[in-house]
C-alpha cells in the first residue's frame, strides 16, 4: 500500500495525516509535508496515524526531523497510533518525546 | 517438518520493499505467527533490505538483486535474505545505547534506529559472507503447540 499524506496549516497549528504505510521509498513525501508545514511556522505539530499501517525507521527520522527543524518549543502530537506502530513508538522511546493521544480536540 | 516457501528474487531498490514485507508477511501467515510477531519479521526484513538498498548498491554506485526465502520448521521461522553488494555485517553497526532512546528528540542523531529495531523484533539475526553474497537470516521463535 502507497502512503497518502495530506497537511495544512491552521490559526499555528499543522496537521499532517498519514494513510498507509511509510518505508524508505515514500519518506521523502513525509519530510516534504514536514518541510511545508515548517515554512509556516507553526506552534505545534500534529500528526494523525490512525490509518497508518506500517512505519519503519524511515518514519521515525522523519518525526526526529521535525522537532529538529521546528524547533523544540513546538510540541509533537502523534493521534491514533495504534498497534505495532504504536510499539514501534514506544521501543524507540518516542513516546517520551511526544504527545501520543487517541484523539486531538481543536 | 520443513516447510521452503518459493523464493522471490526483487531489484535491490526502494520500490522493491512492499514486495519483500509482502512475501514476509505472507510467509508468517503460513507459519502462523502472531500479527505482532509478523509485523515484526516484516519491520526488521524492511530496515536490512533498506540499508543493502540505499548503501549496499546504491552509495556504492551498484545494481543488484535481493533474494528472499522463507523456511518453516516446527521451531522457528528463518528468512533468508542474499545480496551481492559489498560484504556489510549490519551486527557490526552501532545501535542506540539505552540512554540515548531517552533523549528528547531534539537531541538525537537522525539515524541509527534501523538495526535497533531489527534486532528487537526477531529472536535471532545472523549474517554470514558467503562466496560475494551477503546473507542476513532472521529468526522467529514459533510458539510451541
Amino acid at each position: 500500500m502507497a502512503l497518502n499524506i495530506s497537511m495544512d496549516v491552521n490559526n499555528g497549528v499543522a496537521k499532517i495525516v498519514l494513510e498507509g504505510e511509510v518505508d524508505a521509498s515514500v519518506s521523502d513525501k513525509f519530510k516534504e509535508a514536514v518541510e511545508k508545514a515548517a515554512r509556516q511556522k507553526p506552534n505545534r505539530l500534529v500528526m494523525f496515524m490512525d490509518k497508518l499501517t506500517f512505519m519503519a525507521s524511515a518514519g521515525l527520522r522523519i518525526l526526529i526531523f521535525a522537532k529538529q527543524k521546528m524547533g523544540a518549543d513546538v510540541n509533537i502530537y502523534v493521534i491514533g497510533a495504534s498497534g505495532p506502530v504504536l510499539n514501534t513508538l514506544k521501543m524507540s522511546g518516542f513516546d517520551r518525546s511526544v504527545y501520543v493521544q487517541a484523539s486531538y480536540v481543536d | 517438518m520443513l516447510t521452503k516457501k518459493n523464493s522471490l528474487v526483487v531489484p535491490g531498490t526502494l520500490e522493491s520493499l512492499s514486495a519483500l514485507r509482502q512475501y514476509t508477511m505472507d510467509a508468517c501467515t503460513t507459519a502462523g505467527l502472531t500479527k505482532d510477531q509478523a509485523y515484526g519479521l516484516s519491520l526488521a526484513i524492511d530496515e536490512i533490505a533498506t540499508n543493502i538498498m540505499v548503501h549496499g548498491y546504491g552509495k556504492n554506485g551498484l545494481t543488484g538483486n535481493i533474494s528472499i526465502v522463507a523456511e518453516i520448521t516446527d521451531e522457528n521461522v528463518t528468512l533468508v535474505m542474499e545480496d551481492t553488494s559489498p560484504e556489510f555485517d549490519a551486527r557490526k553497526l552501532a545501535v542506540p545505547p539505552a540512554e540515548s532512546l531517552k533523549k528528547p528528540l531534539e537531541e538525537r542523531p537522525i539515524g541509527g534506529l534501523g538495526v535497533y529495531l531489527t534486532l528487537q523484533n526477531v529472536d535471532r539475526f545472523d549474517y554470514q559472507r558467503i562466496g560475494g553474497v551477503n546473507r542476513n537470516s532472521f529468526i522467529i521463535k514459533r510458539a510451541k503447540k
